[in-house]
């Protein structure tokens, strides 16, 4: 019996290896020739703007509290009109491991995937990016939500007027 | 004492603990918003709700609302009561706005927690939400209102606890409106606390607004280092920069809260002008070159005249350890010319007060349960702040406060005033010290024969001075006063007030020492040569200042070791930078004499956002850290000393040498302090009392404390900048009408220190006779320095 086995075992590599011969390869010549990845491949983070064209992230720092490997460092600045906004915003790219964690926790969905892969570098500092590097101009893959017309804040419209919310009450009133 | 059975566990609680407090002490923390240890319980939020099974009430009841009883058994996760549970916080949160990502308390939020305790994770109400107009409450607090659930805790706390009127509840029904009537400054002194107290993000720290997130904070147990209470704090640092300090809890001092000048008064660590590196000269050098240099010099001098030509100071700031290790080098360098404080109005009265009995010493507990407090010579807004609160507290429960003073004493309470003029308190103090001979001056027998016999029935009688108007007589006569008026089974505590969060240490450490005037003499006649000043600024804290300048002048070397920049440091020869409070360890000894501990919080470093100009952090490898090089002063003496810079072995050395400290190295940050063994040896050498005779007519200056601006360290911290006083004068209307002057105008008061410029200020409720200032540092005020004999001086129009 263990004698048939042993046959078989030494001839059959052979003949895998003779089949694959005549098949087309399934490797591409990268980087001549390029993969196109599937839509939700886990691959560069950007930030992305609402529909306004302002900056989504609101450097609540969510992302960089999720990420397992500690990649993401911010901070937070207020603008004039009470937007709250990232003054600097950086990723570490040579520790990131593209868990896709940091977008699940982004609750304005300004941290999105890209199908970007091509990441390699021998300067451990091109691969650390800022924010201009990051912010992209436009809404990725979430192309109508803006967090600030939804969050009462009275940022994006004034304070009762955004869609869902009664106009802000008056205090000095006992009527009912 | 109710035993009961909490989740099949068996608990017996003192008489009166709700059953939530109950549940408490067995580790079962039930989820609740309006219940706050401090504020008590009201029952609105309904969040609390447990079951009663069996005993003498039955079915969903609120727990922080039913007293333990004997019997009682408790499911606080019944089935029932989860969907009860669930169902309130759904309820709070229909008009919750959808703002966590914006929200300063996001990650320290109760509600947050409760929610998700709660299990409410998907909306079901898809009406509209409401939404408010939010206030402008001034420099401290942010104010988002479409956050509120209507917990009442700030109102409770603004006005029940700390008694502050312009903050309150307006509207009705579903409009209810937490805020005041117009926007403005909060104008309580205690305002921070709604920043602790608010369980969601109604009312958030604006000076920490937008700066980080909880768990990004570096936190210790830390003690405020603003004046000699030493209340329990939380400092928080990111990025190298100290960027809030929230109350912790210390049942024995503060309690749950602090005031504003200690939760804002942090700055001072990120001062752009802070010295973070040893100077010789004007010029910047590396440390080794420093100390070199500072050996070389010592060496000579030593050599030269002798180790009796070195002098060395300490101030209230520095901690014990940082005090005990400057004596210690004093004894090896052979100098007796130490002293730990500048000023010597203040050395003397904190040595006499550190000379108490300890049984007689009362803490800010005794204080919040006292049933009468007579205040003599002491502002406590100004010199202690929490004091103003603790007193509060117990004028809530029914006691009688009575202030004696020549100032316009404020406080948060109904209490009785008395306007009495400086020499007249001691004449007081005296009096009461004889309680049955009544030997009080004429014009005092009414007063102090009813404070006497009201002292002698109270049954937790307190007398609490401040030292720097009573001085060291004034503070002796008061304790005098305090053992006269005692009671066998109702003794007469007394607390008084010093000058910094350590006086009470220097002042057990002094022994007989010289004070500063004998260390300034000799530098006069030039045989002391050198002086080494350990977080110390004789400079500005010696009441004379055209004498000290002139003085130090004289000096071969004049070494600094500080964390800010004080007047003293642009006189230094060399400088060593030291840490701020929160940078290092050590420990403090507050005005009752509690040995308190603080830990490190973060480590010395220009901030990032001011080495960075607001931009990312730098794109380059680098182990420095910019502006990293101060270190803690008992540090750099263990150094000088060649000694191990190990702590615990410094705090067991000093327990060793001296019996008083005592249970130092067993001493926690996170606990509640120990009060030392024994207090010092009384020894106040009798010295004339130098008040001049003055011409009826002749205006007395008296300098005192303020809330913000004559604090060191505070002064530095620029969000208190908008809070603090321009320059002014006080003056009686009497005296403002005999010398023709008005309200709001400016005048000219002629000083020992020349003619300043300030606005008049009119108070019905002081003494006349008497112009009073403020300290104010940064003004032209800064020169004149508390704790002194009332002044000469003369007033008119400018
Ligand atoms: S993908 Fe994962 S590892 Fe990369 S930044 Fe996001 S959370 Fe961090
Ligand atoms: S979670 Fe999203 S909004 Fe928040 S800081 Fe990260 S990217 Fe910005
Ligand atoms: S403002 Fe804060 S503390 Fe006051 S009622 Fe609203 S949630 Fe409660
Ligand atoms: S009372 Fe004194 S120790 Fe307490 S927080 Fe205020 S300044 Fe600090
Ligand atoms: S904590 Fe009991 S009802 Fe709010």
């Amino acid at each position: 019996m263990s004698l048939w086995r042993d046959i078989r075992g030494t001839i059959l590599p052979f003949w895998v290896t003779l089949r694959y011969l005549f098949r087309r390869p399934v490797t591409v010549c990268y980087p001549e020739r390029k993969q196109t990845p599937a839509p939700r491949y886990r691959g560069r983070l950007v930030l992305t703007r609402d529909p306004d064209g302002e900056e989504r992230c609101v450097a609540c720092h969510l992302c960089s509290a999720a990420c397992p490997v500690d990649c993401i460092s911010m901070q937070a600045a207020e603008r004039e009109d009470g937007r709250r906004h990232a003054a600097w915003f950086r990723i570490n790219f040579s520790r990131c491991i593209f868990c896709g964690l940091c977008t699940e926790a982004c609750p304005t969905l300004a941290l999105q995937m890209t199908s970007e892969y091509e990441l390699a570098s021998r300067e451990l500092l091109q691969v650390i990016y800022e924010k201009d590097e990051l912010l992209i101009d436009g809404c990725g893959k979430n192309d109508g939500y803006n967090f600030y017309r939804l969050a009462g804040i009275g940022v994006a419209a004034p304070r009762g007027s955004n869609p869902g919310e009664t106009p802000p009450v008056d205090f000095r009133s006992n009527l009912p | 004492m109710p035993t009961l059975i909490i989740d099949n566990q068996t608990v017996t609680v003192p008489e009166g603990t709700n059953v939530l407090e109950a549940a408490k002490r067995l580790g079962i923390e039930i989820p609740h918003f309006c219940h706050h240890e401090a504020l008590g319980s009201v029952g609105a939020c309904r969040l609390c709700a447990v079951e009663f099974r069996e005993g003498p009430v039955k079915g969903i009841q609120m727990s922080c609302m039913v007293p333990a009883k004997d019997g009682m058994v408790v499911d606080t996760g019944s089935a029932e009561v989860l969907a009860y549970r669930a169902q309130v916080i759904e309820w709070l949160m229909t008009n919750h706005p959808h703002d966590c990502p914006v929200c300063d308390e996001g990650g320290e939020c109760q509600l947050q927690d409760m929610t998700v305790a709660g299990g409410h994770g998907i909306r079901r109400y898809t009406g509209p939400k409401r939404t408010y107009q939010n206030q402008n409450l001034g420099p401290f607090i942010a104010h988002e209102m479409n956050r509120c659930i209507q917990c009442y805790r700030c109102v409770r706390t603004y006005q029940d606890y700390c008694g502050g009127t312009d903050f309150g509840v307006l509207g009705s029904r579903q409009r209810l409106y937490f805020g005041r009537f117009s926007d403005g400054p909060l104008e309580s002194p205690f305002a921070g606390n709604l920043i602790d107290v608010c369980p969601t993000g109604v009312l958030t720290d604006k000076t920490y607004r937008f700066k980080s997130r909880i768990w990004d904070l570096q936190e210790a147990p830390s003690i405020c280092p603003h004046c000699s209470l030493g209340c329990a704090v939380t400092p928080g640092a990111r990025y190298r920069q100290l960027q809030r300090r929230r109350a912790r809890t210390n049942n024995r001092t503060n309690g749950h809260f602090i005031c504003d000048r200690g939760r804002f008064g942090y700055g001072y660590a990120n001062h752009p002008d802070r010295p973070r590196y040893p100077l010789l000269g004007h010029r910047r050098v590396t440390w080794q070159e420093a100390l070199a240099a500072l050996q070389n010099k010592l060496q000579e001098l030593g050599e030269l005249f002798g180790p009796g030509s070195i002098g060395l100071l300490t101030s209230s700031r520095a901690t014990l350890e940082t005090q005990f290790l400057t004596k210690r080098w004093a004894a090896a360098l052979g100098s007796d010319q130490l002293c730990f404080e500048a000023h010597p109005g203040r050395d003397l009265g904190a040595r006499v007060a550190a000379s108490q009995r300890l049984d007689r010493t009362a803490s800010l507990e005794d204080v919040r349960n006292c049933d009468l407090a007579v205040l003599i010579g002491a502002d406590p807004l100004s010199e202690a702040p929490m004091l103003a609160l603790a007193l509060r507290q117990a004028a809530r429960r029914g006691a009688r406060i009575v202030v004696v003073d020549p100032r316009p004493v404020e406080l948060p309470l109904a209490y009785e005033r008395h306007a009495v003029s400086v020499e007249k308190l001691g004449q007081l103090l005296r009096g009461l010290s004889r309680p049955q001979q009544s030997e009080f001056p004429s014009s005092m027998e009414e007063l102090g024969g009813s404070l006497a016999s009201a002292l002698l029935a109270a049954k937790s009688p307190l007398l609490i001075g401040g030292t720097d108007l009573l001085g060291p007589q004034g503070t002796e006569a008061m304790q005098q006063a305090a053992e006269a008026c005692s009671q066998p089974e109702t003794p007469c505590r007394t607390m008084f007030l010093l000058a910094g969060p350590n006086s009470f240490g220097g002042a057990l450490l002094s022994a007989e020492g010289p004070c500063f005037s004998s260390l300034l003499e000799g530098m006069e006649q030039g045989r002391i040569k050198a002086l080494l000043c350990f977080e110390a600024d004789p400079l500005a804290d010696y009441p004379d200042r055209k004498r000290s300048r002139a003085a130090l002048a004289r000096l071969d070397m004049l070494a600094v070791f500080d964390c800010a920049a004080t007047a003293t440091l642009q006189e230094a020869d060399l400088f060593f930078p030291t840490t701020a409070v929160e940078e290092s360890t050590g420990t403090l000894i507050n005005n009752e004499g509690r040995m308190q501990a603080f830990e490190q919080v973060f480590s010395a470093g220009t901030p990032l956002a001011e080495s960075a100009g607001g931009s990312h952090p730098p794109r380059f490898f680098s182990r420095d850290i910019p502006g990293s090089e101060p270190q803690s002063a008992w540090g750099i003496l263990g150094a000088l000393m060649g000694r191990s810079a190990d702590l615990l072995t410094l705090r067991s050395e000093i327990e060793k040498n001296d019996h008083r400290f005592a249970g130092l190295s067993q001493l926690e940050a996170r606990g509640e302090g120990r009060r030392i063994a024994a207090p010092r040896q009384y020894s106040l050498s009798h010295q004339p009392n130098i008040s001049g005779i003055m011409g009826s007519d002749q205006l007395q200056l008296l300098v005192t404390e303020t809330l913000y601006g004559s604090e060191l360290l505070s002064n530095l911290s620029s969000c208190l900048h908008e809070s603090t006083p321009s320059a002014f004068v006080m003056l009686h209307p009497q005296d403002a009408a005999r010398f023709k002057l008005e309200e709001g105008k400016k005048v000219l008061l002629g000083t020992p220190v020349g003619d300043l410029t300030l606005t008049l200020r009119i108070a019905g409720d002081m003494v006349p006779g008497m112009a009073i200032v403020p300290r104010l540092r940064g003004t032209v005020l800064e020169p004149l320095v508390p704790g002194t004999e009332p002044l000469p001086c003369r007033i008119e129009k400018a």
